[in-house]
């Protein structure tokens, strides 16, 4: 078998099959009546009543099968939508371009045989080579192309769906006999980057017993992105919906409602669209996410450029805040009114166990002092209070005894819960603002 | 000379008539146009020259008849630079030289502007080709407020015809900047100024509007707006079937089969318009596109080589040229040999303003 050194009979030619363009140009096209007279003839009641049948006559088609010798089509304008200049004429794509992440990559080879004498036996491969795989688009081995003949071709089209961002190589390889019945070995290599189109950013906000999923969107293709899917996909136990503001849209007659939908649109090169979803639990227990190692979910796109040339990405998981569940709460159930410098003073409390197994027992206590001194209100009495085991989803009631040592308005603050069993410490209060009288 | 009275109905000594024909508006002016639908533009350049040498230009309006040609010669032979000077030596095109008043001899009882039109609309298109496109905007937004001002004066008053001609103009100014934001890509205002033309009261629901309407929809990637408006298309190509809106019907049908990639179906509809105008450019084009990406690159150029052959003028445009050769280059290691053949018949056959550059030799 010879080196691909040797001169070839056979040579591959690719050419990238994006979608074709429509290609868009202003033409210079008149209308006669702007080029043969001036602008205000018409004014003038004698030229209004014999002109327009001059002018008419000028735009008439010589009609049937009579040859129209006539560039008139480069000169004269037929319908006043010629001069927008998208005349629905399609372009074959003109360069390779830039090739994106969750696009189709869609090439014609062709194989051209240039020589003078017939090839035959021909074994055809395609593959793609990437860092990581190389990914068969076709195999000719089963079945070999039995001849090309001199000057003849043999065409195929490959596709293949983009999965990997850097440098691919389409390999093609022919295999064949040539002229001289040598067995020869052409392999020949195209290069391309495949680019990320998108970069997705995300925030997750719990406000108050609600989350919240923000995602931003950039483009950092050089078409306009029409999205066509922005769907988050929630884990298993999670809903999502998506929240769309409300748009304000100006005054839509009949006709234009059936035409338009404002379509969403990221403009090239940097634009952004946002989304917004708010997330809920479907377990029965309460409003909190709980979710296992914190998956919210992931999101899927789907997007057109050009003639609805599609792509397609998915995101990883994405991951929720730190803390989203709480396991205990505490709820006050009674505060006293007035408090009283110096006199005790009972808090009702309610301790509730929001998880699905028995926790405690517990000590409720006031967490020391930063600062000694600076407590104003502290417990009365013992320092610990023990709260025996609470089952889950349960509840338990107690009192605690405070007292106050200064006047005015004063915090109470610092309520801890120790969870004995798994060692766990929770303030789940937050601060609670009395005021302090004297008698 | 007595002129009659100034009325709809007057008779006029047809010897005399300044609208009889077209070399009673101007002289020579039928060979001026003759020589632009042939697209001799370079004739046309010559035979302005000669008659200005020659002194043959006595009145007004014919030097601004003859210039005009001249301006939109040298802008169909992409001399836009010179096209712009010779627009510049015109003073100021709202001034009283181009007014009919200011010549009551030449012009009894006539008064208005003898600009034509198409002057001032090259006046914006030159500055957007010689590639300041802010210029150019910015002269087309002025002069669709000035066609919109002389649509409110002749609204009360004037006659028809010339009510006509101006709203032909105003539709003729709001497709160019549409056509210019389309090339740039700024969708959003395209779709927002096709939107106001297809509420307006002047114009309803046009077939052609509606289609370019989804051809923009369809560049953006919104197939079931496209869908939305070739379907109003087939509503009114229903009520009024004539070959030209059967066709355009066919033709969007078949854009939607090419971006569902069913290519074949695609290539039925061209076909169908083919049978009923074998005429139609756009047909004939992108039914050779669809072959391709039905692999079958021999017959797709076999398409266009054969329509080059039979109806050349209709054709015979960049766009085809550009769409051949990309499949000579495929076809041929040695595409040079063929493209140069290409070349030479283009020579050979092609007007004066057909950019030869699109064969890539």
């Amino acid at each position: 078998m010879s080196s691909s050194q040797a001169s070839h009979s056979l040579a591959f030619r690719v050419m990238r099959l994006c979608r074709p363009t429509l290609h868009v140009d202003t033409p210079i096209l008149v209308d006669p009546s702007d080029l043969l007279v001036g602008e205000d003839i018409y004014d003038d009641p004698v030229a209004a009543s014999h002109l327009p049948r001059l002018m008419g006559g000028l735009k008439v088609k010589p009609s049937g099968d009579a040859a129209d010798l006539s560039y008139r089509n480069r000169f004269l304008l037929n319908d006043s939508t010629d001069s927008m200049g998208l005349s629905g004429l399609l372009l074959l794509p003109q360069a390779f371009g830039a090739i994106y992440l969750g696009e189709t990559f869609c090439s014609y080879v062709s194989i051209n045989n240039s020589s003078n004498f017939e090839v035959r036996d021909i074994i055809i491969k395609a593959e793609i080579q990437t860092e990581r795989q190389r990914i068969l688009l076709l195999d000719t081995s089963k079945s070999a192309v039995e001849s090309i003949r001199a000057g003849g071709r043999y065409d195929f089209i490959v596709e293949h769906d983009v999965k990997e961002l850097g440098a691919h190589t389409l390999v093609c390889t022919a295999l064949y006999d040539d002229g001289d019945g040598e067995r020869k070995y052409l392999p020949q290599f195209f290069k391309f980057n495949v680019a990320n189109p998108l970069s997705v950013r995300t925030k997750v906000r719990v406000v108050k017993d609600t989350t919240f999923l923000e995602v931003c969107i950039e483009n950092h293709t050089k078409s306009n992105l029409y999205m066509d899917q922005v769907e988050f996909e929630p884990a298993q136990n999670c809903s999502a919906t998506k929240l769309n503001a409300d748009e304000y849209h100006s005054e839509e007659t009949s006709t234009t409602r059936e035409t338009f939908t404002p379509p969403v649109l990221i403009r090239s090169g940097g634009g952004i669209q946002n989304y917004l979803y708010q997330l809920k639990s479907s377990s029965r227990a309460s409003d909190q996410i709980k979710v296992e190692g914190n998956v919210l979910g992931k999101l899927q796109l789907t997007w057109r450029t050009n003639l609805g040339e599609p792509g397609r990405l998915q995101t990883q998981q994405i991951l929720g805040a730190a803390v989203v569940r709480k396991e205990i709460d505490l709820q006050v159930v009674e505060l006293p009114t007035t408090i009283i410098l110096g006199r005790s003073f009972s808090v009702h409390i309610e301790l509730l166990n929001l998880t699905e197994r028995e926790l405690g027992p517990f000590e409720v206590s006031l967490s020391p002092d930063d600062l000694p001194g600076e407590r104003a209100i502290m417990t009365n009495g013992l320092q610990k209070m023990v709260l025996p085991k609470v089952e889950a989803f349960g509840s338990r009631d107690f009192h605690l005894n405070l007292v106050a040592t200064k006047l005015g308005v004063q915090k109470i603050t610092g309520i801890r819960v120790y969870e004995c069993n798994e060692g766990k410490t929770y303030n789940p209060l937050p601060d609670m603002e009395v005021f302090v009288d004297l008698e | 000379m007595e002129q009659d009275s100034v009325d709809s109905g007057a008779q006029i000594d047809p010897l005399s008539n300044p609208f009889a024909s077209l070399d009673s508006l101007s002289p020579d002016l039928s060979s001026l146009n003759d020589l632009a639908m042939r697209g001799a533009w370079r004739s046309i350049l010559e035979k302005v020259s000669r008659s200005r040498s020659l002194d043959l230009l006595k009145q007004p309006h014919h030097h601004l008849t003859y210039l005009s040609f001249n301006v939109l010669a040298l802008s169909k032979l992409r001399r836009f630079a010179d096209a712009n000077s010779e627009l510049e030596s015109l003073q100021d095109l709202d001034g009283s030289d181009y007014r009919y008043e200011t010549y009551p001899k030449v012009y009894p009882g006539r008064s208005g502007s003898m600009v034509p039109f198409s002057l001032r609309w090259i006046h914006c298109i030159i500055p957007i080709k010689l590639g300041r496109r802010n210029e150019g905007l910015d002269r087309l937004y002025k002069l669709l407020d000035l066609v919109r001002e002389k649509l409110e004066e002749r609204k009360s008053n004037s006659r028809e015809e010339s009510l006509r001609e101006w709203k032909r103009r105003e539709l003729l100014v709001i497709n160019t900047i549409i056509g210019d934001h389309l090339f740039h890509k700024e969708f959003s205002v395209c779709l927002d100024l096709i939107r106001n033309l297809l509420s307006g009261d002047c114009l309803g629901l046009d077939a052609f509007l509606l289609s370019e309407l989804g051809y923009i929809q369809l560049q953006i990637g919104d197939l079931d707006g496209a869908k939305g408006s070739f379907s109003q298309v087939e509503g009114i190509a229903d009520k009024e079937k004539s070959i030209k809106l059967m066709n355009l019907v066919s033709r969007n049908k078949a854009l939607i089969y090419l971006v569902g990639k069913d290519y074949v179906s695609a290539v039925r509809e061209y076909e169908e318009c083919m049978e009923r105008d074998h005429t139609d450019a756009v047909a004939i084009n992108n039914k050779a596109i669809c072959l391709m990406y039905l692999r079958d690159l021999s017959d797709s150029i076999k398409v266009l080589e054969n329509s080059l052959e039979r109806v050349p003028t209709v054709t015979l445009n960049e766009t085809l040229v550009v769409n051949l050769c990309s499949m000579y280059e495929l076809a041929y290691v040695n595409h040079a040999e063929i493209k140069k053949t290409l070349s030479n018949w283009i020579a050979r056959v092609a007007p004066d303003d057909f950019d030869s550059s699109c064969t890539r030799i």
